[in-house]
């Protein structure tokens, strides 16, 4: 077994630590500027994030997409890749559970299980799509993964405002409601987290395990760590990188398939996209470094702020845009490391236009 | 005295990289710092320079006690490095690049043509023949290690410390190179010399001074001394002499026919149908100077290249257009010519490093066996002496030598009939070079096939039953170890022909 090793693991902790303590620090300024008391505000973002049994269990709830998109833009960054496209991954993701839950027949779990699949299986495929026109075409995986996500955003949109717009509805862009028995079962009675958060912790720990103990996950990390390397060992990029962007694409699809069976019960236009679920998760995973355990803590936080932001809101003269201000320079402070791996990582690749 | 370094020690937590070192440089001498890697030379220069502090001792310049907190304070006192890797802007000019931080200004906008002409009047000053206007990727290495010199020159520097200098120069590059630290030296420059290579220190210097675990085992005047000595100095035993069994060769393990594989547009062939055969029990050296077609060459026969024309039959199994992982499947081992950008992950393990290309043998059901890879991994480490931390330090921070015993340790591993060795012993020490030598050697013994390609040419001497020469992407002569002269290959290797 690994032996633990804690000036490194200190050292990792470092950045994110230092990060969060600049961020905050910024989001002081700007509340100075606003007006607003610096200590009252934090104080209200702390309670409105974890104050009551209640408000933390919705910050908890608010993690769970971010969770799921997280992995899964974490295993493709391990893997050397960028995706972008989570956003777009997650709205198939949860058009196509919200389609299954309603039109599978057959007993309630079957739905559920036949939803958590084609989710699964639209994200996952979807995001493959991108990884294919990269080994196909060459085209890059930055520019395709984020132009798909207009087009399954747009898509979907069309799809609930016309063709599967619930019957006789209230008149928004909306599936119709899904039988009960689909429900995802709450937590705890009267609060809004629901078994999703479990199943996306065992997932976290299943990717940490996965990442470490396979022969594919080994892969993936060199793969990542040094394209010329794995390809010198005989790794297989191109299906390796199919094989990650659809496992990456189908975390994602899940984000949007629990949000689905878990929170609204339908997909309903831009559920996904306004909250921004799939940046959140995308600035979680370079919070943590790419580590599937640490984007789950980092998830967290950044649901914390958010349903911080909105107690500050609440109860205080400050703007909501302040936690946006917080969670940007905590990125801002965070991406020079990033950029700087990401620049290496071209140059190899441009040092061999075979292979890589 | 112009400088001296006095009771130097460094500490890195548990680790102690110089302890208590004396240094000292006279104006205008060639000092040469020598020792096995990680011995502590360069932790000794960076300190020199400015880029690490020392945990105890002194420096002095002239008497004077300094301290040199960065790099800038090491160039404001009149210190230059020329690294191993340079510094260049490749697509900018040589004037450009040589006058970096301290371009001569018209106005607020830079003044190129100042520029030129102070860096023609520098190249002058010291005889270093540069074209100000060249852009540096069009010039030779040889030609960039001398606009290296010169920005340090041009900063001012009085004491320039070049590390591993010779290590990317063709014969003659290196023969110039050492007349013109001889020239610069006699002009007042004082040079500090980091080098594996005994026999150009001894010719160049004045002193030697040998590191062994980060102390000095010795400071020598070169005329007192011979590589023999130098070498039991560094490596703190006598060297055994490496046997060369007779062998007579066996069947055919790798057979190359007419390989050809094209430049870009109008270009000439990076490979100009090549054509030869390794056999079972033979170690066949390629030597050439680099950039005629080694690397492709590499590429080519290990799949990682695709090839335009031709043939690659490994083991008698036609591989030609397979994948890296097809090559390796036929019996391929390789030990890649640069070890950061093929043969390693800097950012994994050591664990991780020495996995690749082993999965099969240590996985079950797609899970890996950690604890047999950890035990492998630790005879690997035993076997090949590999100084690491631990099996979960991080590659990148093992020395070179280091990291290369662990490919080696590696490749070898494999146990295939057919093994590529490239460059295997760049910028290793005496020791590792003896280990790794040893293990291509006892290969060849076991009826392994081995390609040798190196522009050591002492070292393909050594090694190989038959030498191939490359000249631009063409085979330009094969000559059988016993009638292969130093002087021979020379000749073939700069495009002459074979007598």
């Amino acid at each position: 077994m690994r032996r633990l090793n804690w000036s490194t693991y200190a050292q990792a902790l470092l950045m994110p630590l230092a990060a969060i303590l600049l961020g905050l620090l910024v989001g002081a300024i700007a509340i100075w500027t606003v007006g607003g008391s610096v200590l009252t505000t934090y104080q209200e973002m702390w309670k409105g994030a974890f104050g009551s049994f209640y408000f933390t269990t919705s910050t908890l709830t608010r993690a769970v997409p971010i969770i799921f998109a997280a992995l899964g833009v974490s295993l493709a960054f391990r893997a050397g890749f960028f995706n972008l496209g989570a956003e777009g991954q997650m709205i198939f993701g949860a058009l196509a559970a919200a389609l299954a839950a309603l039109y599978v027949p057959g007993p309630g779990v079957v739905k559920m299980l036949a939803a958590i699949v084609a989710g699964m299986l639209a994200g996952g495929l979807w995001s493959t799509l991108a990884g294919w026109l990269d080994t196909k075409f060459r085209m890059n995986l930055l520019i395709t993964t984020l132009l798909l996500n207009y087009i399954a955003s747009l898509f979907a949109g069309y799809l609930v405002a016309f063709p599967l717009k619930e019957k006789g509805g209230s008149g928004g862009a909306q599936t119709a409601m899904l039988d009960k028995s689909v429900w995802m079962p709450k937590l705890f009675d009267g609060m809004t987290l629901h078994a999703g958060f479990i199943v996306a912790i065992v997932i976290a720990v299943l990717l940490a395990l996965f990442l470490r103990y396979t022969t594919k996950g080994y892969e993936i990390r060199m793969l990542g760590s040094n394209p010329l390397f794995a390809a010198y060992g005989g790794v297989n990029r191109g299906r390796l990188m199919l094989m990650s962007m659809m496992m990456s694409g189908a975390l994602a699809g899940l984000a949007g398939t629990f949000e689905v069976l878990g929170t609204q019960y339908r997909y309903i236009d831009n559920m996904l996209s306004t909250p921004g679920y799939a940046w959140s998760g995308i600035m979680a995973t370079l919070l943590a470094g790419s580590n599937p355990i640490g984007s789950v803590a980092a998830a967290i936080l950044l649901a914390a702020l958010q349903t911080g932001g909105m107690g500050v809101e609440r109860n205080t003269e400050v703007p909501l845009e302040i936690s946006s201000v917080i969670q940007s320079s905590l990125i801002l402070f965070v991406s020079a490391r990033i950029t700087f791996s990401f620049i290496k990582r071209k140059k190899a690749r441009a040092a061999d236009g075979h292979s890589a | 005295m112009l400088l001296q370094m006095k009771g130097i020690t460094k500490r890195y937590g548990s680790l102690t990289a110089n302890s208590g070192v004396d240094f000292s440089l006279e104006a205008g001498e060639v000092h040469a710092l020598v020792g096995e890697n990680g011995a502590g030379k360069s932790t000794l220069m960076r300190i020199l320079y400015g880029e690490e502090q020392p945990s105890e001792g002194r420096i002095y310049m002239n008497g004077t006690e300094q301290s040199f907190s960065s790099p800038s304070d090491a160039i404001a006192a009149g210190i230059g490095m020329v690294h191993q890797h340079f510094m260049l802007f490749p697509s900018f000019t040589v004037a450009e690049n040589i006058v970096i931080g301290r371009e001569p200004k018209a106005g607020v906008t830079f003044d190129r043509k100042a520029a030129a002409e102070q860096v023609k009047a520098l190249s002058e000053k010291y005889g270093m023949p540069v074209d100000p206007w060249a852009k540096v990727a069009e010039c030779p290495v040889g030609v960039q290690q001398r606009i290296e010199i010169l920005k340090v020159l041009n900063q001012g520097a009085k004491i320039v410390i070049m590390d591993e200098p010779t290590g990317a120069l063709t014969p003659l590059e290196v023969e110039w190179l050492l007349k013109a630290i001889k020239r610069l030296s006699e002009q007042g420059i004082s040079f500090i010399l980091i080098s594996h290579k005994l026999h150009e220190v001894l010719d160049s210097s004045e002193r030697i001074t040998v590191l062994r675990d980060g102390r000095v085992t010795g400071t020598v005047r070169a005329k007192d001394t011979d590589a023999l000595q130098l070498s039991s100095l560094m490596v703190g035993r006598e060297l055994v002499k490496l046997e060369k069994k007779h062998m007579v060769p066996g069947q055919p393990i790798l057979d190359v026919q007419q390989v050809t594989v094209r430049g870009g547009k109008g270009a000439k062939p990076l490979l100009d149908q090549v054509s030869f055969q390794v056999r079972a029990g033979e170690i066949v050296g390629v030597a050439g100077v680099s950039g005629n077609g080694q690397s492709e060459l590499l590429q080519a026969v290990t799949g990682l290249r695709r090839i335009d024309v031709g043939k690659v039959a490994l083991s008698g199994q036609d591989v030609t257009g397979r994948s890296p992982f097809q090559f390796r499947e036929a019996g391929l081992a390789h030990i890649p010519e640069d070890r950061y950008m093929w043969g390693s992950a800097k950012e994994e393990s050591v664990t991780d490093n020495g996995l690749m290309g082993h999965l099969r043998s240590f996985s079950k059901g797609g899970i890996l066996r950690k604890s047999q890879i950890r035990q492998t991994m630790a005879d690997w480490v035993r076997s090949f002496n590999i100084k690491t931390g631990s099996l979960d330090t991080k590659a990148g921070h093992l020395s070179g030598g280091n990291m290369q015993k662990l490919i080696v340790a590696r490749e070898m591993a494999h146990g295939t009939p057919f093994v590529i060795a490239a460059e295997p012993t760049r910028g290793v020490d005496i020791g590792a070079m003896e280990t790794i030598h040893e293990a291509l050697l006892k290969r060849r013994e076991e009826q392994g096939a081995i390609l040798l390609v190196s522009s050591e040419l002492t070292e393909i001497l050594k090694l190989s039953d038959r030498i191939l020469v490359l000249f631009e992407g063409r085979i330009a002569g094969e000559l059988t170890a016993e009638e292969a002269t130093e002087e021979q290959i020379s000749i073939l290797m700069a495009g002459g022909e074979q007598r």
